[in-house]
């Protein structure tokens, strides 16, 4: 049953290393921010699969500050990491 | 049969990789953002180690505070700059002053 | 027995919800159709997730955490493509369309 568990950890690894290259690519900085929200929602599944692997229900509490943090941090950025553009108003920002 | 060594090559590897390029990015914003991923997945490598509350400072210090503090930071530092060009631009484009060039 | 059957059937299901949030954030041409891929696609993985963790789980302190840290992921996540969509908005691109 462990093994289960760890091909999905490897899986889902993978598919972080994968969203680093959005991360490269990304034209805008929104399209960054996207990728840094997959590693959130990713890792909090990893971790979830990591505390049932080691049967250590202490891990659920570090996915439960990934999950707040991906939200804060996509907050904090959509707020204040908008690159300006000319065709925008940056009045309302701030 | 246990994949778990596995696991933490391949956790490794990509965090070896998140931190080279968030160490040699050419772009601020870009660097941020892989400094907020690296802090990501430096959290689970702690609690790869066993070691739970560790990660959790992590995730909410290292990736978290850290992340947001930088990002505004990039958004003040890009204000300043954007003033700082208005008032430059009209006079001339040629050859600041060198006390405007320090400043820049 | 028959419960881990379910869990693996589970975490195979949200495995293949997970490869499709990555390929979309990875191949969709534009911001507005990525944070469609990944806002919805990656929630569904983590809630099949989370129910296979439930199905394990000794106690009900641990079915309601992950209860919570579901709901705060899905509330996160709306707020957060609701925020990238105005704002990619605002910045002037338009979305996507079919070429044709």
């Amino acid at each position: 049953m462990t093994l289960v568990y760890q091909i999905a950890v490897i899986f889902l690894l993978l598919n972080i290393g994968a969203g680093l290259i959005r991360i490269l690519r990304g034209p805008t900085p929104a399209d960054r921010l996207l990728a840094v929200q997959l590693f959130g929602t990713t890792g909090t599944a990893i971790l979830i699969l990591l505390s049932m692997e080691a049967d250590n229900d202490a891990y659920k509490n570090v996915a439960l500050a990934f999950a707040l943090l991906s939200g804060i941090l996509g907050v904090a950025f959509a707020r204040y990491g908008q690159a300006p553009r000319p065709t925008s108003t940056p009045a309302k920002e701030g | 049969m246990n994949l778990i060594l596995t696991v933490d090559v391949i956790l490794v590897v990509i965090m070896l990789v998140t931190a080279w390029l968030a160490l040699t990015a050419r772009d601020l914003q870009r660097a941020v953002i892989l400094f907020i991923a690296l802090g990501l997945l430096v959290s689970l490598a702690w609690v790869r180690l066993q070691a739970p509350d560790v990660a959790m400072a992590e995730a909410a210090v290292g990736a978290g505070l850290t992340g947001a503090l930088l990002i505004s930071t990039l958004n003040s530092m890009r204000e300043l700059q954007k003033k700082k060009t208005s008032e430059v631009t009209p006079p001339a484009d040629a050859s600041p002053t060198p006390q405007e060039a320090n400043h820049a | 027995m028959l419960l881990d059957i379910a869990v693996v059937i589970l975490i195979f299901a949200a495995s293949f919800f997970f490869l499709a949030g990555t390929v979309g954030v990875l191949r969709l041409p534009d911001t507005f159709t990525r944070l469609h891929a990944l806002t919805k696609a990656d929630n569904a993985g983590l809630l099949l997730i989370a129910i296979a963790a439930a199905l394990k789980a000794d106690s009900w302190e641990v079915i309601v955490k992950l209860v919570i840290i579901w709901g705060l992921v899905i509330i996160a996540s709306s707020t957060v493509a609701h925020l990238i969509g105005r704002a990619t908005l605002q910045n002037g691109q338009t979305p996507w369309e079919k070429p044709s």
